[in-house]
């Protein structure tokens, strides 16, 4: 059998089902997995072990009794800092919640109970995930598995080290402009933002309204639906929740995507940000694999990619001073260097700039859908290999664009699926991105690739007794 | 492009939305406020009067819960 920290959620649930698997020996793998590796990675900013060990031999208990309620029956899984944990500290990474104890669990969190989870801890995050890396918050930043000396992306960067370095098969990100797929791609595993609406932000520390979504990380595209699977769902607590009908999000893993038409945003690609050789190299073996599994590949045009920035950017800062404002006023020595960068402009954003953005937001969404109904789905890569941790000019959050922004701006479920690695050990990474709703095929289709390529096979070796 | 507003200007508008800073952030306030200022720029106008923002009121998302 795998090493138990190594197992996926979909490999466990089996195990634990038919009671070859225990949870509490599985939640004791990971624990002493942290104890012993965390200081190595700094991907936990509270780790709840008598609590998980608790909830553990709960958990072992019913399953033995009447059998697992769900798939997450006795799996433990993790949250990236901003979900509200009832009686668990919530900072955000920020000096600003430092004694942030939270009365009620947010909404997901309230979903994986009842679906018997066993929770480990808090993940790390950029501050407020949206400032970032910072050395002068609450915590220091994560690391990278593959590479400590290189960046886990943010601002889920906990959460995605966590699931690459084996400390915890599940947790939960968010993703205002890439905040999932960035460190999913960075740390070489699967992060699904799923459609605006489906997922409930009701708990989830805000970021951006307008663009938050709540979404799983995980090993496998089968473990981001089985996780979807628990946390989607109406929610009349938040006013952006959609009351759609939820599928068979694993039922929907066929394996098949014969046919399929995967369009490329080839201007973006071609002309506006050129991907580096080796990046684009393996995007194209990307679409090779595809086209082996019988899609049809082509290219698509839609609007730049600098609109979607700019109108999401616009719109997130002042927002993000509206969250902050008070804060700003008063205390600015408590904001991380980078946040406060980010958001201290925000305050004189006019509000016919803030509507004029939002009236660009419609037609470039508008523009995504159309696009959308001409294709499955759409295809690119979700960034490049993840370069060196180190402080990062905070201005970059205006100068630079990014791939995965415009889904957040058009509301688009989009996954992102290790793609191999770069010739310095990095992963390379794949981003799909479907119609709205339409989660169940992002899902289909990294899952086709995730199985008919070899890269789900290779794990990160942490320590030296460590073997990959 | 419109003109920029002066250092001095961007602090006046910075005080107009209540945010009377210590000295020692008003550098990084000012070249925050270039940069968003850019990409406002950079973002349509003169659209039609009717044009609605992304963000519209819909009023039965704010029903009671149960209803």
């Amino acid at each position: 059998m795998t090493d138990p920290h190594f197992l996926t959620i979909a490999e466990a649930s089996k195990l634990i089902a038919t009671r070859r698997l225990s949870p509490v020996e599985l939640t004791e793998a990971y624990l002493t997995r942290i104890e012993a590796l965390d200081r190595l990675l700094d991907s936990f900013v509270t780790v709840i072990a008598e609590r998980a060990r608790a909830e553990a031999r709960a958990a072992e208990a019913t399953i033995m009794a009447s059998g697992p309620v769900s798939r997450m029956h006795g799996i433990p899984y993790c949250l990236k800092d901003i979900y509200e944990t009832a009686g668990i500290p919530t900072t955000a990474m920020s000096k600003l919640l430092a004694d942030n104890v939270p009365t009620r669990d947010s909404y997901c969190q309230e979903k994986l109970v009842a679906a018997g989870g066993v929770l480990l801890g808090k993940n790390a995050t950029w501050e407020f995930a949206h400032g970032g890396p910072s050395w002068d918050i609450l915590y220091p930043p994560a690391r990278n598995p593959w590479n400590r000396e290189h960046s886990p992306a943010g601002s889920s960067s906990g959460s995605g080290a966590a699931i690459a370095a084996g400390f915890s098969p599940a947790t939960l990100g968010s993703d205002t402009g890439g905040s999932i797929r960035g460190p999913a791609a960075a740390c070489g595993i699967a992060g699904l933002k799923p459609t605006y609406g489906l997922v409930s932000r009701r708990g989830v520390i805000p970021n951006c309204f307008s663009h938050d979504h709540a979404g799983p990380l995980a090993w496998t595209c089968e473990d981001l639906a089985i996780l979807l699977q628990v946390i989607a769902g109406h929610d009349p607590e938040d006013p952006g929740s959609a009351n759609v009908p939820i599928p068979d999000y694993t039922a929907a893993l066929t394996g098949d995507v014969t046919g399929l038409v995967i369009g490329v945003p080839a201007s973006w690609l071609d002309d506006e940000d050129p991907p580096t050789p080796e990046t684009k190299a393996a995007f194209e073996a990307a679409l090779d694999v595809f086209r082996g599994l019988g899609c049809l590949v082509r290219p698509v045009n839609l609007p730049p990619l600098r609109q979607y920035d700019d109108a999401k950017k616009t719109i997130a800062v002042a927002e993000l001073f509206t969250i902050h404002g008070k804060d700003l006023r008063t205390r600015p020595h408590l904001f991380g260097a980078s946040l406060r960068y980010r958001i201290i402009a925000g305050g004189l954003v006019r509000a016919e700039d803030y509507i004029n953005a939002m009236r660009l937001r419609t037609d470039l969404a508008r523009a995504m859908q159309n696009v959308m109904q001409t294709v499955d789905v759409l295809m690119l890569p979700t960034a490049e290999p993840a370069g060196k941790l180190e402080p990062i000019p905070p201005s970059s959050l205006f100068t630079r664009s990014s791939f995965t922004t415009p889904f957040n701006v058009g509301g688009n479920p989009a996954v992102s699926v290790c793609s191999g690695f770069a010739a310095n050990g990095m992963p390379f990474s794949l981003q799909i991105a479907g119609k709205l709703f339409d989660d169940a095929t992002v899902l289909r289709v990294g899952d086709a690739y995730e199985k008919a390529t070899p890269w789900r096979q290779k794990r990160p070796v942490l320590a030296v007794t460590e073997t990959a | 492009m419109t003109t920029m507003p002066s250092d001095d200007e961007i602090i006046l508008l910075a005080r107009q939305a209540g945010l009377d800073l210590p000295a020692q952030y008003l550098p990084e306030l000012i070249e925050a406020y270039g940069n968003v200022r850019r990409m406002i720029e950079r973002i349509p106008t003169g659209r039609p009067h009717g044009d609605e923002p992304a963000h519209v009121f819909v009023p039965a998302k704010f029903l009671p819960v149960g209803d």
